[in-house]
């Protein structure tokens, strides 16, 4: 119960600083340019059976960046700012404030799927339909819990990285890639399928396609992959962030202010 | 009843690659009451700030141990976190853009507070440490005493009964730092107990019943604060005034002084070479209309200045 309370006082506590500070929503900016791009090649192909991809890309492309982005910063932010000692010195550990932190910037991200649409529909007069409302919700929440497992993950790889910048600034193009957000995963090389099928945007993706297009069938089979990435990601980067604390307090890496 | 802190043959060794690795503390063994404030004293380097790490659990020692309240602080930190605050110096280690109370709010949660329960010691402690009005400011419009008088409320949230200051007036005008140590004082009184790890001699005989200097990683003197003077064994002094800088002179060259020292323009401290010596350098002052004369004990400070050495810059 209390790590539930400690991650709900730090998506509060983000949602604080991102009031202060809207860095985060940057992606927002980014997001109905990349939809004017998708949908421009799109409607200039003559192919209106990929409108749904070109407005869907763009809002998995905003979760991930946000992840990614603000994973990578969450701890290093504190540590240059003396917070991490007096968080080391507390009996919450620190992954749930991380999960938390990364939690409320994902749910910035979702807006991204939004404004996709609403670029097709008032810049290309393209309004796309959901024929499958409520797998299609199930499926943006179940991507949303999964991203904000694999950002309380990767914000731990990032932080034990010694090249985190660069671990970061190449994290991008392969997830898109292999989570068939930019193309079908259908359509990538066969001996990429298994790798796609780890990274859970590759189902989302999927799931959110079939939802669209009404050809899901009321499958669960994708949302039980996407949640279980998710939980998998999520538990690994707990202890992931644990081993870090346990090694900094062992090495003396934990300065004060 | 055990001591609120209690080191036995506390060690930590920083290593550095192929460098030689840096012995932080050396075989410790130190023991606070419940109840003190006890003064760490020491050099930069001196391991005071490692000490401190150990015993707030956010370093780990590579040898001995350490138990805080009754509890070792490795195989029992969370008994441990739970009952000690941490109170860091300087202007960082807060959310500058967020308000003081949102930061208490924050800091509640670690310290496994419901929001009730934080919220109303968040209110009381910004009251009492005088930020009640200040309280939704952005902390980075704080001036460096407000941050630091937050600081402190932010170790006070969960009520613990032992605290760990490292350098906690550091950089504060002289009214803000005394207001900090009349709050430290304050909170004593209530049953607290602090380990205060500091460079500011003034500040450690002002607020500590005892102090241990360490240097090295090892204790050099540890005891009372008024009677530390005793450290330098028979080395007392007596101060006295005159109005004939020419008494200072001839006082100089008797063979019970060690030093005469100048403090004011008619005041000097003379140093004497043990018990006997003190009392015929009164009587000879007593002899020469000396204004005023008492003996004393060298100051925490000149316990400090010989104990450590003069090492300039070094560290």
């Amino acid at each position: 119960m209390s790590t539930l309370r400690v991650m709900w006082q730090a998506v509060l506590l983000q949602l604080a600083l991102s009031r202060r500070n809207p860095e985060h929503a940057l992606v927002l900016l980014i997001a109905p340019m990349q939809t004017t791009t998708m949908m421009a090649l799109t409607v200039t192909a003559h192919r209106e059976d990929a409108v749904a991809s070109a407005v869907l890309a763009p809002g998995l492309i905003g979760l991930w960046v946000a992840a990614l982005d603000y994973a990578g910063r969450v701890v290093p932010e504190d540590r240059w700012a003396g917070r991490f000692s007096p968080m080391v010195a507390a009996p919450v550990p620190l992954g749930p404030v991380v999960a938390g932190r990364v939690a409320t910037v994902v749910l910035v991200g979702v807006a991204a799927f939004a404004e996709s649409w609403l670029v097709a529909a008032l810049g290309f007069g393209r309004v796309v339909t959901v024929a499958d409302p409520a797998l299609f919700a199930v499926a943006v929440a179940a991507t949303c819990l999964a991203t904000i497992g694999t950002a309380t993950l990767l914000s731990a790889v990032l932080v034990v990285s010694r090249a985190r910048d660069v671990l970061q600034n190449s994290l991008g193009y392969p997830f898109y890639i292999l989570g068939g957000i930019l193309v079908p995963v259908a359509a990538l090389p066969g001996w990429l399928d298994p790798l796609s099928r780890v990274v859970f945007l590759s189902w989302s993706a999927e799931l959110l396609r079939d939802a669209v297009r009404g050809d899901a069938g009321g499958r669960l089979g994708p949302v039980a992959a996407i949640l279980g990435l998710g939980a998998a990601a999520m538990a690994a980067g707990l202890w992931l962030t644990r081993r870090y604390v346990d090694r900094s307090r062992r090495e003396g890496m934990v300065e004060f202010a | 009843m055990e001591a609120a802190v209690h080191t036995s043959r506390l060690r930590r060794v920083y290593k550095r690659g192929r460098r030689d690795p840096v012995v932080a503390l050396d075989d410790l063994t130190l023991a606070v009451e419940r109840d003190e404030i006890h003064g760490l004293l020491g050099p930069n380097g001196a391991g005071k700030t490692t000490l401190v790490k150990i015993l707030s659990t956010v370093l780990l020692p590579s040898g001995g141990s350490a138990r805080v309240l009754g509890h070792d602080v490795v195989a029992d930190t969370g008994a441990v976190r739970s009952r000690v605050g941490l109170v860091l110096g300087g202007d960082r280690g807060l959310y500058d853009r967020l308000s003081a109370r949102r930061n208490l709010l924050f800091w509640g949660a670690l310290y496994k507070l419901d929001s009730r329960t934080t919220r109303r010691r968040a209110d009381a402690l910004l009251e009492r440490v005088g930020l009640a009005e200040r309280a939704d400011d952005r902390v980075e419009r704080f001036s460096r005493g407000m941050r630091q008088r937050l600081h402190l409320a932010r170790g006070l949230l969960h009520e613990p009964r032992v605290l760990f200051l490292d350098e906690p007036t550091s950089g504060l005008d002289p009214v803000a730092a005394g207001a900090f140590r009349r709050l430290v004082l304050d909170l004593r009184a209530e049953g607290r107990t602090f380990l205060l790890a500091t460079h500011d001699m003034d500040e450690a005989t002002a607020l500590c019943d005892r102090v241990t200097l360490i240097d090295g990683g090892q204790m050099v003197l540890t005891g009372d604060t008024a009677r530390v003077g005793r450290f330098l064994g028979d080395r007392e002094c007596v101060d006295f005034t005159h109005a004939d800088p020419a008494v200072a002179d001839a006082l100089a060259v008797l063979p019970d002084v060690t030093d005469v020292e100048r403090r004011d323009r008619a005041a000097w401290r003379v140093h004497t070479a043990g018990r006997d010596g003190t009392r015929r350098v009164l009587a000879w002052l007593l002899d020469r209309d000396v204004l005023t004369a008492r003996r004393g004990e060298p100051t925490l400070e000149e316990v400090y200045l010989r104990t450590v050495g003069d090492r300039g810059m070094r560290v």
